[in-house]
C-alpha cells in the first residue's frame, strides 16, 4: 500500500492548477463565481467550451472517443483542482450520463452524430428519467413510445429535469412494450428537444429558483434511429448509466473549499461552538474523502465497485447538507431578509453578512441531495440487498 | 395539577382552527404573500371583529385579561396553517412593551391596535450585536432639554406596514424603550421580504428628536420590559412552531399513505414509518416544554428564564429534523414550492434564527 501520489501525479496537477488560473479561463465566469452570483446559460457555455479548449473536456472518456484516458488518480487531482479554483460543476448530462451511454451501447453512426458535440458542448443534454408517478420507482415509467414506420410516437411526461429550460436534446427512458417484468419494456431514446409536441413548464423550487421542469411530450415524432441499443434493453443501460456517475459524486473538493470559507467566518467571530461543529464534519470528510480513494484504487486496479458508491451518494449528501446548515447557523438572524434569484429589490442590501441570503438558498437547495440520483433511503436499500445481502 | 385546556380555552382554539380551514389554504396564502402589504388586511379586520387582538391586553385597557396559555392556543392554530398576519409583532411584541409603559397615550394606542387600524412593530436587532440586543448602538441622546435618536436597527417585523415603532436604544450606557410614529422627520425604512415569505425592515434614525413621554422606559424597567417581551415571543413563536410540527407529520402521514411506488403506499415501509414516528414523538417533546414555559410564565415563576431557553433549543432541533424529514419523506415534492410541506421548513428555519437560535439558547441555559 502506498498513500502518496506520484511525481506525474504532482506535475500533472501543476499543470491543471497553471490552465485553470491562465488568461483563457472566462472572466465573465471567474468573476461571477468569485461573487457569488449565478451564472447564465451562456456562462455556463463558455466554461465548458473552455474546459474542451483545454482538451480536458473528456476527462472521464477513453481515449478512443475523444476523451483524456486520465487514471482514476488524475480525475480525482483534475476535479480536486476545478473546485479548488471555485469553477462551477462540470454538467454531468451529456459527458457522464449520456455520452458513456452512447460510446458504449450506440451504433457507429450515433457516436459519430453525437459524441464530438457532448466533448465540445455544442448540444446541452438533460436527463429524461422521473415522472409523476414514477420516482424511486423508476421501473414503473409510463411515458409511452410506439414504432409507426420510421418513427416512435412519445406521449407522456417527464418531471424533476434539471436544467431542461437550456437543452437541445433530452435523453429518455420510455415504454416500447407492456411486459410482465416491468424492467424489460423499457427503451432509451434520444429527442431532440426542439421537436414538434415537447413542452417544458417550469418547476420553482422552495429556494425560489428555476432549475428543475416538467416536460410534456405530445405526439412527439422521433425518428427510431435514436434509439441507444436494443428496444427493451433501457434499464441495462440506465443501470450502467448510474454507475458510470460515480466519480464527484461525493462532491468532496466542493465542501473541502467551503469548509474553508466557513473557518474563515468563525474565526472572524470566534465562534467556539461552530469551530467545533466544522471540526466535526471535517473529520467526517476525512473519512468520507479516503473511501472515495479507496473507490478510485479499486477501478484503477480493474474492479467494479457497484453497491459501494451508494456509501458515496449518502454520507456525501449527508455532508453536503450538515454544512449548509451550519452556514446558515453562523448566520444567525440575518438569514431572515431573503434574496430571490433576481437579487435583492432595487439592489439594496440588507444588513448582515453577505453569505447570509446565498447560506439559506443553499440550505433549502440542499434538500434536492438526499432525494435525487436515487433517494439516499434507496441507496441503503441497495447497500443492504447487494452487499449485506439481506 | 391540572393541564386540560378549559372550555373558553378550546373554544377559541376550534374558532380559529375553523378561521384557518375557511380562509387560509394554501392558495389563499400565496395571493396574502405576494401582496403589496404582504398580509390580509380582510383577514386582520377579521381577527379585529372575533376579539382575537384583544386576547392578551388587560381589561382596564380594552382586553379580554387572558394570558399566555390563550396566546399559545391562538399561535398553535396559526402554526398549522402557516398564518402570516403580523400577529406577533403588532399585538404580542407591541403590546406587551405598551401596556408595561407609563406612555400617556397607553390606552388610546391599545384601543387602536385592538380595533385592527394600528400596526407597531418592536426595533430589537441591529447589524453587528448578534443576539445581544441590549448591546444596541442606536443611542438617545439628550441635548439641552430635548432627546434625539440616531442610528439604525433591523430584521424589523412587518416594517413597511407599522403607524409606530418601539425603538430599543440605547441611553446614557443603559437601554431605553422609545415609541415614534412611523412618518417622523429623520427615519427611513427599508423593506425586505423574509426566507419564509413575510416582510421585515432596516430602519435608519437621523436626528430623529423624541418628545419626553415618547420614552417608554429606562434602565433596569426598560431592560425587564423587554426581556419580558422576548420571553412571550419565544414562547409564541414556539408555540406556533408546535402547529406547524403538527401539520407537517399529519400532512406527510397523509402523503405516504397516498403516495404508491412498487405498487404499494410508501407508508408501508416501515423506513419511513419511524421517521413519521420520529416526527411525532419530537412534536410532542416540543408540546410539553412549550406547556410548562406557558404555565412557569403564567405564574410568574422566577425559573421561566431557564425554560425559555430550554423551549427555544426543542424548538429548533425539532423543527429542523421535522421539517427537513417531512420535506424528505414527500420526494421531489417536498422540495417544489407548489406544495405547502417545503413552507413548513422555512418556517422553522426563520423561527430558529429569531430570538436567539438554538446554539445561544443552549449557552444562555449553561450559564444560569
Amino acid at each position: 500500500m502506498d498513500i502518496s501520489f506520484s511525481e506525474q501525479d504532482l506535475q500533472f496537477q501543476e499543470e491543471i492548477r497553471a490552465g485553470l488560473n491562465g488568461s483563457e479561463f472566462p472572466a465573465n465566469v471567474r468573476e461571477k463565481r468569485e461573487k457569488g452570483t449565478a451564472l447564465s446559460k451562456q456562462d455556463m457555455i463558455d466554461f465548458h467550451k473552455f474546459i474542451h479548449a483545454k482538451g480536458w473536456m473528456g476527462y472521464n472518456w477513453p481515449v478512443e472517443y475523444g476523451g483524456t484516458g486520465w487514471s482514476p488518480v488524475q480525475i480525482y487531482l483534475f476535479l480536486n483542482e476545478l473546485a479548488l479554483a471555485q469553477c462551477p460543476t462540470i454538467l454531468p448530462f451529456g459527458l457522464s450520463m449520456v455520452g458513456p451511454v452512447i460510446y458504449t451501447f450506440g451504433n457507429q453512426e450515433q457516436k459519430d452524430r453525437f459524441l464530438p458535440d457532448i466533448l465540445e458542448f455544442n448540444t446541452w443534454w438533460c436527463q429524461g428519467y422521473s415522472e409523476p408517478g414514477s420516482g424511486s420507482d423508476l421501473a414503473s415509467l409510463k411515458t409511452k413510445a410506439v414504432l409507426d414506420g420510421d418513427n416512435y410516437i412519445v406521449n407522456g411526461s417527464k418531471t424533476w429535469t434539471t436544467l431542461a429550460q437550456n437543452a437541445d436534446w433530452i435523453f429518455c427512458l420510455v415504454r416500447t412494450e407492456t411486459t410482465q417484468k416491468k424492467q424489460e419494456g423499457i427503451s432509451f431514446l434520444l429527442i431532440d428537444m426542439n421537436t414538434p409536441g415537447i413542452e417544458v413548464k417550469p418547476i420553482i423550487t422552495i429556494d425560489g429558483d428555476h432549475e428543475v421542469n416538467s416536460v410534456f411530450f405530445t405526439d412527439v415524432k422521433v425518428p427510431a434511429d435514436q434509439l441507444i441499443g436494443e428496444e427493451g434493453k433501457g434499464w441495462t443501460y440506465a443501470k450502467f448509466l448510474l454507475a458510470h456517475e460515480r466519480f464527484g459524486i461525493a462532491g468532496v473538493p466542493v465542501v473541502k473549499v467551503q469548509i474553508e470559507k466557513l473557518k474563515d467566518i468563525t474565526a472572524e467571530f470566534n465562534d467556539a461552538d461552530l469551530s467545533k461543529k466544522i471540526t466535526e464534519l471535517e473529520i467526517d470528510l476525512e473519512a468520507l474523502e479516503f473511501t472515495e480513494l479507496r473507490t478510485l484504487a479499486a477501478i484503477a486496479e480493474g474492479g467494479h465497485p457497484g453497491a459501494e458508491s451508494s456509501i458515496l451518494k449518502i454520507r456525501g449528501t449527508e455532508i453536503q447538507q450538515r454544512l449548509t446548515e451550519l452556514f446558515v447557523e453562523a448566520a444567525g438572524q440575518y438569514i431572515l431578509p431573503y434574496e430571490g434569484p433576481e437579487g435583492f429589490e432595487s439592489n439594496r442590501t440588507p444588513a448582515g453578512p453577505d453569505y447570509a441570503s446565498p447560506a439559506v438558498a443553499q440550505y433549502l437547495n440542499y434538500r434536492k441531495t438526499s432525494i435525487y440520483g436515487g433517494s439516499n433511503e434507496i441507496q441503503k436499500n441497495i447497500i443492504a440487498k447487494a452487499i449485506l445481502g439481506v | 395539577m391540572n393541564l386540560n385546556y378549559s372550555d373558553e380555552q378550546n373554544m377559541l382554539r376550534e374558532q380559529v382552527l375553523k378561521f384557518c380551514e375557511t380562509n387560509y389554504d394554501f392558495i389563499d396564502r400565496e395571493k396574502i404573500l405576494v401582496s403589496d402589504s404582504g398580509y390580509s388586511k380582510d383577514n386582520w379586520k377579521q381577527f379585529a371583529e372575533l376579539g382575537w387582538l384583544a386576547v392578551p391586553f388587560k381589561e382596564e385597557n380594552g382586553g379580554f385579561n387572558f394570558g399566555p396559555i390563550e396566546l399559545t392556543v391562538l399561535f398553535e392554530e396559526f402554526g398549522k396553517a402557516l398564518v402570516v398576519e403580523p400577529y406577533l409583532s403588532s399585538v404580542v411584541m407591541s403590546g406587551t412593551v405598551i401596556e408595561g409603559s407609563n406612555h400617556p397615550e397607553k390606552v388610546s394606542i391599545i384601543e387602536k391596535i385592538i380595533s385592527g387600524e394600528h400596526h407597531v412593530s418592536v426595533a430589537y436587532a441591529e447589524p453587528n450585536i448578534g443576539y445581544n440586543f441590549l448591546d444596541c448602538v442606536t443611542t438617545v441622546s439628550k441635548d439641552a432639554e430635548t432627546f434625539s435618536l440616531n442610528g439604525s436597527k433591523s430584521l424589523v417585523l412587518n416594517a413597511a406596514n407599522a403607524n409606530q415603532y418601539i425603538v430599543l436604544a440605547t441611553h446614557e450606557n443603559s437601554p431605553a424603550l422609545v415609541v415614534i410614529d412611523a412618518d417622523i422627520k429623520g427615519l427611513s425604512v427599508h423593506s425586505f421580504k423574509t426566507l419564509d415569505g413575510q416582510t421585515c425592515g432596516e430602519l435608519t434614525f437621523e436626528n430623529v428628536s423624541l418628545t419626553p413621554e415618547s420614552i417608554l422606559a429606562l434602565g433596569n424597567d426598560a431592560e425587564s420590559l423587554f426581556n419580558k417581551m422576548l420571553d412571550l415571543s419565544i414562547l409564541c413563536v414556539s408555540a406556533e412552531a408546535v402547529g406547524a410540527m403538527t401539520s407537517s407529520y399529519m400532512k406527510t402521514v397523509q402523503y405516504t399513505k397516498e403516495r404508491e411506488q412498487f405498487s404499494q403506499p410508501i407508508s408501508n415501509f416501515q423506513v419511513l414509518q419511524h421517521r413519521m414516528v420520529d416526527m411525532f414523538i419530537e412534536t410532542e417533546l416540543t408540546k410539553s416544554l412549550m406547556i410548562k414555559a406557558t404555565l412557569q410564565l403564567d405564574s410568574d415563576d422566577p425559573e421561566v428564564g431557564n425554560t425559555i431557553s430550554a423551549l427555544k433549543v426543542q424548538v429548533g432541533k425539532a423543527g429542523r429534523l421535522v421539517g427537513q424529514h417531512a420535506v424528505q419523506l414527500h420526494g421531489g415534492m417536498g422540495v417544489s414550492n407548489e406544495m405547502s410541506i417545503g413552507h413548513y421548513l422555512k418556517r422553522f428555519t426563520a423561527i430558529d434564527s429569531m430570538f436567539g437560535n438554538t446554539q445561544y439558547h443552549i449557552n444562555k441555559y449553561q450559564t444560569k
